[in-house]
């Protein structure tokens, strides 16, 4: 940006959302929209036994059927592998839905009638659908390495917690559960193969084109540089939507086969096969002196990954990352075991096991203050972690790059307004009239409720960001990230065309395909604002000084200096100026490619934040309801507000869901997943959405580009415990078990009795 | 396995169609595979979840709930008929406008859930407005710029 040009920046605006106008005509493809010549469809066989072992799969009868291609087995399939303890189908099933067979037919009806005349020989074994019984049993190791991840639990720790609770006056302690939650993506999960007998290409939704291609590549044992992955729409993942088999099935049936495969699972199939959040068991304690300080904090987290590992040990070291940083305190363990049971399997949901962490901590944090006798919010502001981070002394290197989620002290943020949010919030929801909102009679009773968190995010892996100006004047961008429906895109464009100068009507985006793209992360732990937004605004930077240096070169227009990019082209100080249409056409497109590496060596980017929440209890139905709901988030400079608003309303909605009402029902008897629809799996419609206040505070972080920083999990943290505790206030009970239907608030009612 | 076929009859955003049709095949199953309309989707093809939400002579209905056998000589209207010549609904740049959707596989089900609504000449209060939007899922619980989305929509008609 140039103080002469009379372009208006957009970044801090609500640019409108530049994905929107398809979505709203039906024209905006997804994977499932999509069909080739020739295609064939595919259909799984799943296993109705939650663990055994494949002796046999008859497939002859399926086979004479017309139209019917090609069935994969776990006998007659290549033994790549979709993850280290995902084979590409395996002759061991270890839950009930797991895949057995793949059969391409010319149809669905076709393909589902041939499954239908598989036969299939399993030797059942023992099996175990909760974390207790996994451990408690060798018999049955659902992995050759046991039940146990890793056979250790993760252990983090700074200080001394014995010291630590050595000096405390007292010690508060509980512990708690939250269930198996479905994120349960409106698209259900899809993918469509064409192999031409040389090169691949997929085309699937995805958060990280370029990780799948190498995924595809290791499974297949193919070249990379044969295999192309393009990700049309998506219809949202919220992180879940990471490599299962279904891409790498229908990549094999199209080179089997010859012709265009596409696999569609069911609304069924993805409650099943998909991705759902760690349940988890938390045992938590804390030591407080009677001044109100913190000497320890001790948490230890056992999370069901179900069959299989998945993104397991990055969400079981989120969990502990409140307990570990959220308050001051120099004294802190946390320990994180994952477990495998013979359940659907457990993945990356946003926010990564922070909700389950912050749940167990947010709740004892108030039973520490009602111990202590004094305010909730006091507690919090007298102990939150402050700018200067944790006291200790620092381990990393001064001259590597900090982690975002790191267990030493000595380290800053580099922004960090979690007290503003606290005092925002409170102001917003009427904090200080607590004490007067109680009723103790009647069977509706009013409460009040808060809790705050810390979350990882910002910097993630190296970026790159191709941007041309081409040769019909307008500018491109070329990314390899993928927009997942959160809106990048938008923001990303708004801080590219800023940097240069020029409106973001001119500056096209260009992505999801891995052939034309640069490579970049994955969408996920929110860091792609930070990591694709950096890269961007390098790449507009070089290419805004390419583009005047070649009108100076091409036109003799003055000196660079004295340069700079307007709607039009570029312009002098002198009121010279060139249109871009011009220059393209002397100097041919110009293009630059920018690579980051986004982080800091001197400080750590952490988001945060405080929700609070009034709602009223009917201690005669167990009936919730919000009547009204703040969150104050730091996520640095918002860079499109009412995109910004959307993602914290959603995720607060979202995780309503958590709260209230959503739990795979998993039969112990059986191992069957009783409400994998929803019907029976209930998920928040637009007639609870309550009145959610957003708020952000005053912050602009010196790292992040434009000063942003991370901001699409956050929203889904604080949910949980904010309700736990406004619960408390308003009724006396507290319930460490979530889903807060209202069947198990009125048991808790009743147990208090 | 014999695949019986019906030849049917019907208005597609007021175009005639006339279609030998799999008598196992849901009007959504049609719209999608046959005259490849995709705006419809296929979120849970039980009626649970809106998505595949359209107009059948003028009433929204789950298109996944409705067999083929149905639709002779009825009138649908799907997401893809609503834009006149390029100019988009009411409805359409509302939802833009107030960001009504974020990863977009309701949008369509729910532009023609709220159609109905904008079309009517009552006058319906927020939760009137909501209740007949119950139906509709969005898993972005994006509800809130949704109700915005179709209440902005209905205070443009009112002032024109």
């Amino acid at each position: 940006m140039n103080e002469h040009s009379d372009y208006s920046p957009t970044v801090g605006t609500s640019y409108v959302r530049t994905d929107l106008k398809g979505k709203v005509l039906g024209t905006a493809k997804y994977t499932a929209d999509l069909s080739l010549p020739n295609m064939l469809h595919a259909r799984i066989l799943r296993s109705p036994h939650p663990h055994a072992n494949i002796l046999s799969v008859d497939i002859d009868a399926a086979l004479e059927m017309d139209g019917v291609f090609h069935v994969l087995t776990p006998f007659n399939v290549l033994k790549g592998k979709v993850a280290p303890d995902v084979p590409i189908l395996d002759s061991r099933v270890r839950f009930v839905g797991d895949e057995v067979a793949v059969v391409a037919a010319v149809s669905i009806e076709r393909a589902q009638a041939a499954i239908d005349r598989i036969e299939v020989s399993y030797e059942v074994l023992p099996f175990s659908t909760n974390v207790h019984d996994s451990l408690g049993s060798t018999n049955f190791p659902i992995h050759p390495q046991g039940n146990l991840v890793n056979g250790a639990p993760l252990v983090e720790a700074r200080g001394n917690i014995e010291e630590g609770f050595n000096q405390a006056d007292y010690v508060v302690e509980d512990s708690f559960t939250t269930p198996d939650h479905h994120p349960a993506s409106l698209e259900p999960r899809a993918a469509l193969a064409s192999w031409d007998g040389s090169c691949l290409t997929m085309w699937k939704p995805s958060r990280g084109i370029h990780g799948d291609k190498n995924i595809l590549a290791s499974a297949l044992d193919l070249n990379p540089h044969n295999i192309t992955v393009i990700g049309p729409a998506m219809g949202a993942g919220y992180g879940s939507k990471d490599e299962t088999r279904t891409s790498v099935l229908a990549a094999l049936l199209s080179i089997k086969t010859g012709y265009p495969v596409k696999l569609e699972l069911s609304r069924e199939e993805e409650f099943l096969a998909g991705r759902r959040r760690h349940s988890t068991f938390t045992k938590i304690r804390m030591g407080i002196k009677k001044n109100g300080t913190i000497t320890a904090v001790h948490a230890k987290t056992i999370m069901d990954t179900g069959a299989y590992l998945s993104s397991g040990p990055g969400v079981v070291r989120r969990a502990g990352q409140g307990v570990l940083y959220l308050y001051k305190c120099p004294n802190v363990k946390y320990e994180g075991q994952i477990v495998y049971t013979n359940t659907p399997t457990a993945g990356s949901y946003r926010a990564l096991g922070a909700p389950q962490g912050h749940f167990a901590l947010e709740s004892l944090s108030d039973k520490a203050s009602e111990k202590l006798g004094i305010d909730p919010l006091e507690f919090r502001l007298k102990n939150h972690v402050g700018p200067e981070g944790q006291p200790g002394e620092r381990t990393t290197p001064m001259n590597q790059i900090i982690d975002t989620q790191p267990v030493e002290g000595g380290i800053p943020f580099s922004s960090n307004e979690l007290r503003q949010c606290l005092k925002l919030g409170a102001d917003a929801i009427g904090w200080d009239k607590r004490g007067n909102i109680q009723n103790s009679s009647g069977p509706i009773r009013r409460g009040m409720g808060m809790s705050m968190f810390i979350y990882r995010g910002g910097p993630g892996g190296q970026s790159k960001a191709e941007m041309s100006l081409d040769q019909d004047g307008f500018f491109t961008l070329n990314v390899g990230f993928m927009d997942v429906g959160e809106g990048s895109s938008t923001v990303v464009i708004q801080m590219a065309s800023d940097t240069l100068g020029v409106p973001p009507g001119m500056v096209r985006i260009n992505g999801g395909n891995t052939d034309k793209t640069p490579e970049s992360p994955m969408t996920a732990g929110s860091t792609l604002t930070f990591s694709a937004g950096h890269a961007a605004t390098e790449a507009a930077k070089q290419l805004r000084d390419i583009v005047i240096n070649a009108s100076v070169e091409a036109f003799g227009l003055g000196a660079p200096e004295d340069l700079y990019l307007s709607p039009t082209g570029v312009e002098s100080k002198d009121g010279e100026s060139i249109s871009f249409l011009d220059i393209v056409r002397e100097t041919g497109p110009l293009t630059t490619l920018a690579s980051v590496i986004p982080g800091s060596k001197d400080y750590i980017v952490n988001s945060f934040g405080a929700h609070f929440a009034e709602i009223e209890v009917d201690i005669e139905t167990g009936h919730i309801e919000i009547i009204k709901y703040v969150a104050a988030h730091d996520s640095g400079r918002i860079i499109n507000p009412r995109l910004a608003e959307g993602q914290v309303r959603g995720g607060v909605s979202q995780m309503m869901g958590f709260t209230f009402l959503e739990d795979m029902e998993i039969d112990p008897l059986s191992g069957i997943t009783l409400n994998a629809n929803f019907l029976e799996h209930k998920s928040p419609t637009i007639m609870e959405y309550p009145d959610i206040e957003v708020i952000f505070a005053d912050s602009v972080d010196p790292i992040g580009p434009f000063g942003a920083k991370s901001l699409g999990e956050p929203p889904c943290i604080a949910p949980a415990p904010t309700i736990a505790n406004a619960l408390y206030h308003a009724t006396g009970v507290r319930i460490n078990d979530l889903p807060f239907t209202p069947d198990n608030v009125l048991l808790a009612m009743k147990n208090l009795q | 396995m014999d695949d019986k076929y019906t030849k049917t009859k019907f208005l597609v955003n007021g175009r005639q169609h006339s279609l030998e049709i799999d008598n196992r095949h849901t009007l959504l199953d049609i719209l999608r595979d046959y005259l490849g309309l995709t705006g419809a989707k296929k979120g849970c093809d039980l009626g649970e979840c809106g998505a595949c939400t359209v107009l059948l002579d003028g009433k929204a209905v789950n298109s996944c709930q409705i067999f083929a056998a149905r639709i002779k000589g009825k009138d649908v209207r799907t997401v893809e008929g609503l834009a006149q010549n390029k100019i988009l609904h009411p409805l359409q740049i509302s939802f833009i406008e107030n960001d009504g959707g974020q990863c977009g596989y309701c949008t369509p089900g729910f532009i023609m859930a709220a159609y109905p609504i904008f079309e009517s000449d009552e006058e319906m209060s927020i939760d009137e407005i909501k209740s007949s939007l119950a139906g509709n899922l969005c898993r972005c619980n994006s509800y809130g710029s949704i109700i915005d989305s179709v209440v902005h929509a209905l205070e443009i008609k009112t002032d024109e």
